[in-house]
């Protein structure tokens, strides 16, 4: 099972949205603790790749405004080569990660790097990052606000987009 | 053959081939970005033989076809089992479109050499351009950039607003000093805020917001020693109804300036002052400061700072009723009690902290004459609006109302009030009288008359008059209307409204013995008639001045002439104080010392 080719490392970067105020204010209004409002993506080929609001964007590692990662996590490597990584982020774009199928509770950036993840390392993201939304539904005060969060759309600006067809910036 | 044991429909159709390579079947998952499909192949199958499966479900020429597996790409050449594909696990599948891909990544790769993608430690493949702009407007790259940074806002929806405050703060801290910095400078923006959604459905949930403020440690500081406050906000109306004020920017400022307004009214009560001064270095400040730090404004000051201040008001005027009325009409509310209390008060004068001075002593008793009674009289005739607004304000209401339901409430404020400390006599008084007089209190008619600064004016002068008459015509009381009239209506009085004001019944009244029954039955258990609150307090005036008069054909001054001889000469330079504290005591010298000098406010 060795690699034929070359293995390119694939890093999950975790950023706090909250820049840590949710885990101070989470067991106030939550009434659970949180130690942060996660965002992540994954970063491979030198290229830091993301799914937000406008879609899947890519960036230099770190040069969305959330500035550096709070965690880097690695995992693995890949043999995929780029080529066929951007086909496959490619045809995620037009599928089920084009903007509009952002989800802030259940098909956020976190999905789309799950998904990434297991394609090119077979490894799924941290559980905790993936578990946050339940995690905040099931509280009274995820409930109240619900409605509202659903309509957000987290897009870290800084990155560009990769779509085949529609340009949503 | 039916060898495979997975049974499917699709599964049939490469029967052949999978039985051809033996082995059990395995159901490997393939997924595609675009969709997601079962194959039923054999575990033992090559990697070609899989593709195969695959080319033909998903219709895609085999040499297009990528699949990936645990970040390793699967070539022809191998087994799944080298892999470890087993049954159940996923595959990922990639189609390439060939040339499409690889021309659009070259020249992706040359246009957007100049692209935000300065970072050049890609792996080595295709330059980091091609990443970025993949499908994307080649060589446009930077174009996307500068609109993204709106992206996050406008991404946020109603939370913008709210973003653009701190999303930039490296810390909790910063953030939380840089809102209030900004909702300091900057008034429109706490409008903003409120309205915006988000908020508002937060401050429409009075748990939650019960749960954030009582999560503030300061708060819960302030809690500790302030129980009222904890009551406070447990009060789920109470709650909404300052979510409500803090909600509507408008009615805010407007219940602001009415609290303003009571609380300078309610420096003149007696024993107001230091009930502010307490109210406030007790509760406000710190609410204030703990309030701020949390929303930026404290919409709590108002309702934390009348819970203490009206409730100390209402339980002194009990006695006079017409707590509207401090100043005003010698109501006979006040004396209504017939207790002997007070008239001392003493020379207070007019302080600040307590202009009626008297007023307390005058608390049960007619003791409206002192100075400081005439000072507070002066000033709310002065100034009208100022019992307008402390009584228009909603939350005196509301503190009436709970008050009137709470009567132990009430009497502790009452007893604790340092200006019934020493004459328990007027406390048992006031005690008994306070359900009554709460009911007063909350009649609406005694609170218009209250509120009319006209009508309290006409009282005024009322009351002045029949002083004048009683000096000068002692003799013409008793022709007077006696009794009979109903305790007329304690204009229930605002709390707010200086309680000490015994208004009216200057002097004489209460205290002589002979007549305390129909004054203070008549006065005390007045009910909230107020239907004519004008007429009948004039009534009870002159009921008193009547009863006042009987008790002996003198005036008190006549009376006590001796005795108030005695007094100034013993120091007590204050002849209407000392007048008022022998008529308290019935002429009793020592006790009326006493109650001269138990009524200094030290």
């Amino acid at each position: 099972m060795d690699s034929n080719g070359t293995a390119f490392p694939v890093q999950l970067y975790i950023y706090d949205l909250s820049r840590g105020m949710a885990r101070q204010l989470s067991p106030i209004m939550l009434g659970k603790q949180l130690d942060g409002i996660w965002h992540t993506s994954i970063v491979v080929y030198g290229d830091e790749f993301f799914f937000g609001g406008v879609g899947i964007s890519s960036c230099p590692p770190g040069g969305t405004m959330l500035g550096p990662p709070d965690t880097v996590v690695e995992l693995g490597n890949t043999e995929v080569t780029e080529e066929i990584f951007m086909d496959y982020l490619s045809s995620l774009g037009e599928t089920t990660y084009r903007g509009e199928r952002y989800r802030l509770f259940e098909h956020n950036c976190n999905t789309f790097t799950n998904e990434v993840a297991q394609f090119l390392t077979g490894m799924k993201i941290p559980s905790y990052i993936t578990d946050l939304p339940s995690e905040v539904l099931s509280t009274p005060f995820g409930q109240v606000l619900r409605p509202i969060l659903d309509s957000i759309h987290i897009a870290p600006p800084g990155g560009n987009v990769i779509n085949s067809q529609n340009n949503h910036s | 053959m039916a060898e495979n044991s997975g049974a499917d429909p699709a599964v049939e159709g490469k029967s052949e081939e999978n039985a051809a390579t033996g082995g059990t079947i395995i159901m490997v998952t393939v997924k595609t970005p675009k969709d997601k499909e079962e194959i039923a192949i054999s575990e033992d199958a090559s990697v070609s033989q899989f593709k195969e499966e695959i080319s033909k479900r998903f219709k895609a020429k085999q040499d297009q076809l990528v699949l990936i597996f645990a970040g390793k790409i699967l070539k022809d050449g191998d087994t799944l089992g080298q892999h470890g594909i087993k049954d159940g696990l996923t595959v990922h599948l990639v189609i390439k479109t060939a040339q499409k891909a690889t021309g659009g990544s070259s020249t992706a790769a040359s246009s957007s050499s100049g692209t935000s993608q300065p970072n050049s430690s890609n792996a080595g493949t295709a330059n980091p351009g091609s990443a970025a702009n993949l499908g994307t407007s080649q060589g446009s790259g930077p174009s996307p950039a500068p609109s993204q940074p709106a992206n996050l806002f406008t991404g946020f929806g109603d939370l913008s607003s709210l973003a653009n405050l701190g999303m930039g703060s490296s810390n909790f801290m910063e953030l939380q000093q840089q809102m209030q910095r900004q909702l300091m400078s900057n008034p429109e923006m706490l409008s903003q805020i409120m309205e915006n959604p988000l908020v508002q459905n937060m401050m429409s949930n009075p748990d939650l917001m019960r749960q954030m403020i009582m999560a503030n440690p300061q708060m819960q500081q302030l809690m500790e020693r302030n129980p009222e406050i904890s009551h406070m906000l447990n009060n789920p109306e109470l709650m909404r109804q300052t979510m409500e004020l803090a909600r509507n920017p408008a009615m805010m400022q407007e219940m602001m300036r009415n609290q303003d307004r009571a609380l300078s009214n309610l420096e003149s009560i007696p024993g107001g002052y230091n009930a502010l001064r307490r109210m406030y270095t007790d509760i406000q400040e710190p609410m204030f400061s703990a309030a701020r730090e949390q929303f930026g404004n404290n919409p709590f000051s108002a309702l934390g700072g009348n819970a203490d201040s009206s409730g100390a008001q209402p339980s002194r005027t009990e006695n006079r009723e017409p707590l509207p009325n401090p100043w005003g009409p010698p109501d006979a509310s006040s004396t209504g009690t017939g207790t002997t209390t007070t008239s001392t008060t003493t020379s207070t004068t007019p302080s600040v902290s307590n202009p009626l001075g008297i007023g307390s002593s005058s608390l049960g008793n007619g003791v409206f004459n002192s100075p400081g009674m005439q000072s507070l009289m002066q000033q709310i005739s002065e100034n009208p609006q100022l019992m307008q607004n402390m009584l228009s304000a909603p939350y005196m209401r509301s503190m009436m109302q709970s008050l009137a339901q709470n009567p132990e409430v009430a009497s502790q404020v009452l007893m604790n009030n340092p200006l019934f400390a020493g004459n328990p006599q007027l406390q048992e008084q006031m005690r008994h009288q306070l359900p009554v007089f709460l009911q007063q209190m909350q009649n609406p008619e005694a609170l218009s008359v209250m509120t009319n600064p006209r009508a309290m004016q006409a009282l005024m002068q009322i009351q002045q008059g029949l002083q004048t008459l009683q000096t000068e015509a002692p003799g013409l009381m008793p022709s007077l209307i006696p009794g009979g009239v109903p305790p007329g209506v304690p204009p229930g009085v605002p709390a707010g409204v200086p309680a000490g004001v015994p208004v009216g019944i200057p002097t004489g009244v209460t205290v002589t013995p002979e007549n305390p029954p129909p004054p203070s039955s008549g006065l005390g258990s007045t009910p909230a008639a107020g239907t004519n609150p004008t007429q009948q307090q004039l009534m009870q005036q002159m009921l008193q001045m009547f009863a006042g008069g009987n008790a002996s054909t003198q005036t008190p001054e006549v009376r006590f002439q001796q005795q108030l001889e005695q007094l100034s000469a013993m120091g007590f330079i204050n002849r209407e104080a000392n007048l008022q504290a022998l008529i308290a005591t019935g002429g009793d010298i020592n006790a009326a010392i006493e109650r001269l000098l138990g009524s200094q406010p030290s």
